[in-house]
């Protein structure tokens, strides 16, 4: 796809703009956000990638990445500013505040949290805060994950924790300024926290949240402790012990009090939750690594939370390992990405209970994660997993680590342009945010 | 347990945002950071009756967010204030406004469920006595102590106490804004020449009589149930 091609996909005068309603409209956001935070709702102006520093390669510290997507600039598709932030930390997932002025960026390695002004000038991030005591302060929780905006606040959903660094863990709250306000421990069999514990599972493990403010209902998911993330992936997955040490819970929260009210079992490490945006779709996707299966997370007809697989991901058997999802604007359709085949896979999910695949395209050696615009017309990839877990080398002719932007158009992935993170010398890609000049007036 | 508002109780106040924002609405130029105004303007949730029961005041906790900043103000009667003296040991509700806002899910939905709040807090002498509502402007400019009085006066009822305050100037009022993390974009036209219209994140904040904040709220977030289920908790904490 050329870039004239693309231009013609560019939204109105308006450009980028900032919804600053509540929005009930039944949108997806870009890369499935807070419902509580500003949207731009035509074309995004960059792409932030929080990347991995790679030793031997580039100054090899994680960094922030800034990609112009502006089909009409003169530097569309090229790296128009990087921001290193002294070290490796096990760069993994960033989110925006809900005023979206400033993006928080995480290691699950060092639990660092970086904290980047991305409204002085949307083009050039500063880093303007790193919390370095997040363990100290959330009284032992280990590897920041999700940085989730909820009005005013942001909540980090925790991997591990100090004691063991196994996967016990718990989510932490801190205000847009990043000041440390609470912690909310997983309900474990130990302690339940007044939760029902529906099935055979209380792990207490911790992955992804996200919230349907309608039905005041917060959702987390589950995958595996610091003693498992950091390790080689062959040695983990020769190691039966370890490979025991996996989540196999979603838990239902009450979202205005944040105590856990029933936990589900969803065996196989339920990663990214992606929930549906229609006025009344009561539900929520997530899909399982080990099992390579879609689950749906559901409140039925007597008002109760309720999990079921709903679909397999590719043959389970070759462990094409599920990692990002992204639910398209309609809720109709659902991207899921398979890290160890490379592709991604779409989903007609008009019927949540019965999705049925309907496309599936190869996008590199490997692929982790998957953003849209709002629109769903265009669609970046990513694909580094985890330092310890990335391949090392690809077949010919196929991308191992990189950012990769299409268009997504009469049913057909429309590929714009790739950018090789590795001969560019910045490292390995994981999280992908957009950014806009009008988000800011400017 | 709280329960919802019944639509009756809503609609005396509803209609009178709707026609002042309706002439502002119907001009799109006016509001370029905006979704199209031929869509259906979908109410924000804190119009209608919550879709879940309100959790129980004291049942839960609310942490503390952080110091509340002072900073000075105007009141309605044009006496320059500190906005510490008006917190005066009650719980407050801080609301960030303009008077000419056509955004009927923006400052109109701030100022309704506060007044949907007041009715409440007007029944019980508890919270009538002890809890002080607060309508600042950022609107200076055009927002001077009359405007605010004026508009104040539609919405006043059964002896609640709130206060309608604007700022001196830009230079007084910012540091405010900044302190309660309230951003604010003056709208500019196709033309570049500023507008009448702002764009804003609506925030809404509890806090208690130790100026602590303790809530947060923003357009999808405020409702009244939630609300003063709310300030009772903290209430009860005090």
């Amino acid at each position: 796809m050329k870039k004239n091609e693309l231009r013609r996909l560019r939204a109105s005068w308006l450009g980028a703009a900032l919804l600053l309603l509540w929005t009930p409209q039944p949108y997806a956001d870009e890369t499935c956000m807070s419902p509580y935070m500003a949207k731009i709702v035509g074309q995004e102006d960059f792409v932030y990638v929080w990347t991995l520093g790679v030793e031997g390669l580039g100054d090899e510290q994680d960094k922030l990445v800034t990609i112009d997507v502006r089909p009409e600039s003169d530097t569309y598709g090229e790296v128009v500013n990087t921001l290193s932030v002294g070290g490796r930390n096990e760069a993994h997932h960033s989110g925006l505040t809900d005023d979206r002025r400033f993006l928080w960026a995480s290691g699950l390695d060092t639990s660092k949290i970086f904290i980047f002004d991305v409204h002085s000038d949307a083009g050039k991030p500063k880093l303007v805060k790193t919390i370095d005591d997040f363990v100290e302060k959330s009284g032992g929780v280990v590897g920041p994950h999700t940085n989730y905006a909820l009005p005013g606040r942001m909540i980090l959903t925790g991997l591990s924790n100090s004691a063991d660094h196994g996967g016990r863990t718990a989510l932490v709250e801190y205000t847009n300024a990043g000041d440390y306000v609470t912690t909310h421990w997983m309900p474990t069999d130990d302690n339940l926290q007044g939760a029902m514990k529906s099935g055979n599972f209380a792990d207490g493990y911790g992955y992804d949240v996200r919230v349907l403010p309608r039905r005041n209902v917060m959702i987390t998911s589950s995958f595996t402790g610091w003693n498992n993330y950091m390790m080689n992936l062959g040695t983990l997955m020769a190691d039966a012990e370890a490979m025991q040490r996996f989540g196999n819970t979603i838990v239902v929260w009450d979202l205005h009090t944040r105590k856990p009210r029933k936990i589900l079992d969803v065996p196989g490490a339920p990663l990214e939750i992606r929930c549906a945006w229609g006025p009344r779709s009561n539900y929520c996707f997530t899909s399982t690594a080990l099992t390579s299966k879609i689950w749906l997370i559901y409140e039925d007809d007597n008002g109760e939370w309720q999990a079921k697989a709903v679909a397999d991901i590719g043959d389970a058997s070759l462990i094409p390992l599920p990692v990002d999802i992204s639910i398209a604007a309609d809720d109709r359709h659902l991207w899921v990405n398979t890290w160890n085949d490379g592709m991604t896979r779409l989903f007609d999910i008009s019927n949540p209970h019965a999705p049925v695949q309907v496309k599936e395209e190869k996008i590199g050696a490997q692929v982790n994660m998957v953003s849209q615009s709002w629109d769903g017309e265009r669609l970046y990839y990513t694909s580094s997993l985890l330092a310890n877990w990335d391949k090392v080398e690809a077949l010919e002719g196929e991308d191992l680590q990189y950012f990769k932007a299409y268009a997504w158009s009469d049913g057909a992935l429309e590929h714009a342009f790739t950018i090789d993170f590795l001969a560019e010398k910045l490292g390995t890609p994981h999280q992908m945010r957009f950014g806009a000049y009008s988000l800011y007036g400017q | 347990m709280v329960s919802s508002f019944s639509p009756d109780q809503r609609m005396g106040l509803l209609p009178v945002l709707l026609l002042s924002t309706l002439p502002l609405m119907a001009a799109p130029q006016q509001q370029p950071h905006h979704e199209p105004t031929s869509k259906p303007q979908i109410l924000a949730p804190g119009y209608s009756a919550l879709e879940f029961v309100a959790p129980e005041a004291g049942s839960y906790t609310l942490p503390s967010l952080g110091d509340a900043a002072n900073g000075a103000l105007i009141d309605s009667s044009g006496k320059t204030v500190a906005l510490h003296d008006l917190f005066d040991g009650k719980t407050i509700v801080l609301s960030f406004i303009y008077t000419s806002c056509p955004d009927i899910n923006g400052c109109p939905l701030a100022t309704f469920v506060l007044g949907q709040v007041q009715e409440r807090l007007a029944a019980d002498e508890l919270t009538r006595s002890n809890v002080r509502l607060m309508s600042i402007s950022f609107d200076p400019a055009n927002d001077t102590p009359d405007v605010m009085d004026d508009y104040g006066r539609s919405f006043r009822r059964g002896g609640v106490d709130w206060r309608f305050l604007t700022a001196a100037s830009d230079h007084e009022l910012n540091p405010i804004l900044d302190a309660y993390d309230q951003f604010v974009i003056r709208d500019r036209g196709p033309d570049g020449k500023t507008l009448t219209t702002m764009s804003h994140i609506l925030r809404v904040y509890l806090i208690d009589a130790d100026k602590r904040i303790r809530n947060v709220y923003s357009p999808s977030y405020l409702h009244p149930d939630i609300l003063y289920a709310d300030i009772r908790t903290v209430l009860q904490s005090n």
